[in-house]
């Protein structure tokens, strides 16, 4: 049972900020002007690339984090903490810390701590190694954002960093639900968290992956014929998760139930792209819902990682139409659109829509369906959903995948 | 030698500075005050920033072998250090 | 387990390996993979010339360590690739990943972004090696890699074990690939936790770790398959447990809670009481307070035994290969099992023990039963524990059981 969410990202701070940016009645002009732009002053850019992402710059993380603890922090440690503190407040724990001393944490990281990495580096290539910053050191590890939760939310059970790119947030989930379900841990806390640097931003446009500006506009358009790229983001997202009995014992509020989840690899993708093997990881996900005895025609969502990666929303377009070959594919919604890529904020939107908050229902007006893909996301829904697929396939071939429940039926 | 350039003030600036001591100002550092454990509370990952920090401040190397407890005690201590070293 | 790879300072392949372990000499010596004369320290057990590199591309040389030692383990498990047609997946521990190739990269960008080739950095991440592999293998399952420092191998393995215990695959490649990089070897360096000289785990007198490269990998299958295919069975992973010291960034809580949690945890999952376990691979960094804290774990969780059982020390000749540390003592620990030898470590004197006496004077003696200077036969070896400790991270344990035909 997930029965806490906490989130940090451009939107700001806290499920609300989430849920009242993805039901403003427009959106994109709600997310827009959250756009900032990259500092590009050290020249890492190139012209006329992007220029813009999704920071968590103006969100002030005070009431979250003491001036001492933090001292030595890296970006992503603080949103991570600040982000599993609220999810622990959010699911009644006002102290902010776990009641269980054996609370798993399960962290997904596509970069890690870049800033602190990059500014290391620096010291030792520029300055000499001798110059190597301690701080800097013990704060750069992809784990220093699991281990500052560990530390100071008090959960001492299985913990693991999980760095698998964008297929890395459901894997992160999948395995926090795998801790409680065997028993291996009383609670999970799991999400995902990344900071979005001048230099791996201008990197990610060196690769051709971001959305180039059109126009002086920078949007993401996942699954339209158009698409360019997706946008960068950043932000923290952290659930947390327990068992049926012991959130029904605590009398707790239940934000959705974590169904099943899996995951699979296309081998045909190269290091840092997407391929062309749907077929398989349509095979992959089914057998998963197999296993998991769920049947696809139970399935009223899908909460899609699409991008506006030309080559990763068509992956997952087509993977998506084979699983569902032969029945009517279910409303699909892509988050990404607004949200950005990485940052777990796709995450957080998957579990609001699983919780029945409203999505974004209307595209722009120049939204035109790539004919090959043939899916038009982000229509008005009927009504909540019960059982959502979320589904997020990353650059390198890794893709996962997790099925949510809504809150209110019973187990 | 101007106030600001003795070296315990040096120190105390390093301090703040290095270990991201906010709403600590340097004058706020007595000579004889503990460093580690009370006082400050520093730890032992702070002490190994500030020894960088010192290195490059005074142009010093220090061995591995000199970082003991007592040396790193007060400001006062580490001052005496530093200018045996200078 | 049906097959194992490595890779590492003693060489490329498992012979080598564990020819070298036996050896009882030490892997830590001068390198080359860069220049280190401004570092504080000089050594690592660098992996030599890879043989018959021909893998051209933008692979890392963490990338060809893992490929080298995935095929290896494949091929000797006899399965056949490419692996899709078995519900396959990769669990892989790093903590590197390209990052050494991304260090050059990074050099030049920063100075003239011209000057940069952005292949260099097509596989800088830490899901690198793995994805490499699982697309070499053809692998169509899971993949997942594990980035939580020290114990990311051992994670790995106690992931890749719950996946095919549990069904979800046939067949598990799991392991890790780290190569030498200046990012971490200037940082433990920054933290002065690395020994000048090749490192003393449990006896007095070290004075911290040593850095090592490589790779390792395990094929794990269920039982059944393994027979049903005509391939012989090396050992067995029974179980696997993890716990987190939540104490401090980087010293272990020196009770050893974490530790010993990990330790008890993984004793459940196999369903063996701590008696049953004949010896311990230790993480033993070399590093004063580590191996106290990892004594007193021991102590907690086998009693009396914590001070007459062998404890075999691979970071001794192999250093520590972080993330993949884990992966590689995994298999340092099958082979002792399958062999019924445990491996030495160097026995070596301590030309600065006084110095360095003076700086660790609260260092304690630890009483332990060293598997030191030669091999040491066990041949009633059955079971063994391997532990994988990081401090603010998470703590992890293996326990082995040697496999025998019913």
């Amino acid at each position: 049972m997930i029965t806490g969410l906490g989130t940090v990202g451009a939107y700001g701070c806290g499920g609300d900020s989430l849920r009242r940016a993805l039901a403003a009645p427009d959106p994109s002009a709600f997310l827009a002007p959250l756009l900032s732009d990259v500092d590009r002053t050290a020249g890492y850019h190139r012209a006329g690339g992007a220029r813009r992402a999704l920071l968590t710059r103006g969100v002030s993380l005070a009431e979250w984090l003491a001036p001492g603890e933090a001292r030595r922090m890296s970006p992503p440690s603080k949103l991570a903490v600040a982000a599993a503190r609220m999810a622990l407040v959010c699911a009644g724990f006002a102290d902010r810390r776990c009641d269980r001393e054996e609370t798993a944490v399960a962290i997904s990281t596509a970069f890690g701590p870049s800033s602190y990495s990059e500014a290391l580096l620096k010291q030792i290539l520029f300055e000499g190694p001798e110059a190597t910053s301690p701080f800097l050191f013990t704060e750069s590890v992809a784990n220093a954002p699991a281990a500052q939760i560990a530390i100071l939310c008090r959960a001492r059970g299985p913990s693991m960093t999980i760095s698998q790119r964008e297929a890395g947030a459901l894997q992160a989930l999948g395995q926090g639900a795998a801790d409680v379900a065997s028993g291996r841990a009383p609670r999970a806390l799991a999400g995902a968290v990344d900071e979005m640097t001048p230099l791996l931003h201008s990197l990610l446009d060196r690769f051709g992956a971001l959305a180039r500006p059109l126009e002086d506009v920078e949007e993401a358009q996942p699954f339209d014929r158009h698409r360019r790229g997706f946008v960068a983001a950043e932000g923290a997202t952290v659930l947390l998760l327990e068992s049926a009995a012991s959130a029904a014992e605590r009398g707790a509020r239940l934000l959705g139930r974590v169904l099943a989840w899996g995951s699979a690899f296309d081998a045909t993708a190269p290091q840092a792209g997407w391929g062309t093997g749907h077929e398989r990881l349509a095979r992959s996900l089914r057998r998963g819902l197999e296993r998991s005895g769920v049947d696809r025609g139970t399935i009223d969502l899908i909460v899609s990682g699409a991008s506006g990666s030309r080559g990763g929303d068509r992956l997952e377009a087509l993977m998506l139409r084979d699983v569902f070959a032969g029945s009517t594919l279910p409303p699909v919604l892509a988050p990404k659109r607004l949200l950005g890529e990485y940052g777990g904020g796709f995450l957080g939107a998957a579990v609001l829509a699983a919780a029945g908050a409203p999505m974004p229902s209307a595209l722009p007006a120049s939204f035109e369906a790539d004919p090959e893909l043939g899916i038009v996301p982000d229509p008005p829904l009927s009504g909540p959903p019960s059982t959502v697929l979320v589904t997020s396939l990353a650059a390198g071939g890794a893709a996962s995948w997790l099925l949510l429940g809504a809150p209110g039926a019973a187990p | 030698m101007s106030e600001a350039l003795a070296v315990p003030n040096r120190i105390k600036r390093l301090i703040v500075e290095s270990l991201h001591l906010e709403g600590i100002r340097p004058e706020m550092i007595e000579d004889e005050a503990p460093l580690f454990g009370e006082g400050l509370g520093l730890d032992s990952v702070d002490a190994l920033e500030l020894v960088v920090a010192l290195e490059k401040e005074f142009g010093i190397k220090i061995k591995s072998q000199e970082l003991g407890r007592e040396v790193f005690s007060s400001v006062s201590s580490l001052s005496q250090f530093i200018e045996g070293r200078t | 387990m049906s097959g194992l790879g490595a890779v590492s300072g003693l060489g490329w392949g498992v012979e080598a390996l564990w020819e070298g372990l036996r050896s009882g000499r030490t892997a830590i010596r001068p390198f080359e993979r860069f220049d280190h004369s401004l570092h504080r320290t000089h050594l690592a057990a660098e992996a030599p010339e890879e043989p018959a590199g021909e893998r051209g591309g933008r692979l890392s040389v963490a990338d060809r360590f893992a490929l080298f030692a995935a095929t290896e383990a494949v091929r000797q498990a006899g399965l056949p690739l490419p692996l899709d047609t078995l519900e396959a997946g990769v669990w892989f521990g790093s903590s590197t990943g390209g990052m050494f190739e991304s260090e050059e990269f990074f050099r030049r960008y920063v100075a003239d972004r011209r000057h940069a080739h952005l292949g260099d950095l097509a596989s800088q991440q830490v899901n690198g090696p793995g994805d490499a592999v699982a697309r070499h293998l053809g692998v169509t399952g899971p993949v997942q890699t594990i980035s939580s420092a020290c114990s990311s191998g051992a994670l790995a393995l106690g992931a890749a074990l719950d996946a095919v215990r549990s069904g979800a695959v046939d067949v598990a490649v799991a392991g890790g690939s780290d190569s030498l990089c200046r990012l971490t070897y200037a940082g433990f360096n920054s933290l002065r936790s690395v020994d000048e000289e090749p490192c003393l785990p449990f006896r007095s007198g070290r004075a911290g770790m040593s850095f090592g490269e490589g790779a390792a990998v395990l094929v794990l299958e269920p039982l059944e398959r393994v027979l049903a295919r005509g391939a012989t069975p090396l050992a067995e992973l029974a179980g696997a447990g993890s716990a987190c010291d939540a104490h401090h960034m980087t010293a272990p809580d020196p009770a050893g809670s974490g530790a010993a949690a990990a330790l008890e945890a993984a004793l459940r999952d196999a369903g063996l009481p701590a008696d049953a376990i004949d010896f311990v691979n230790a993480h033993a960094t070399g590093t004063p307070l580590n191996d106290a804290a990892e004594h007193r774990a021991l102590a907690r969780v086998f009693g009396a035994r914590a001070e007459t059982m062998p404890i075999v020390l691979t970071k001794a000749i192999l250093g520590h290969l972080l993330g993949t540390a884990g992966a590689i003592e995994a298999v340092a620990t099958v082979l002792c099992l399958l062999h019924r030898e445990l491996h030495p470590a160097p026995v070596r004197e301590r030309a600065k023990a006084e110095e360095n006496a003076a700086d660790t004077e609260e260092q304690d003696e630890i009483t332990a039963n060293l598997v030191l200077g030669r091999p040491r036969p066990l041949p009633d070896a059955h079971a063994a524990v391997s532990t994988s400790l990081a401090f603010g991270g998470s703590n992890a344990a293996l326990v082995f059981a040697r496999w025998e035909p019913a």
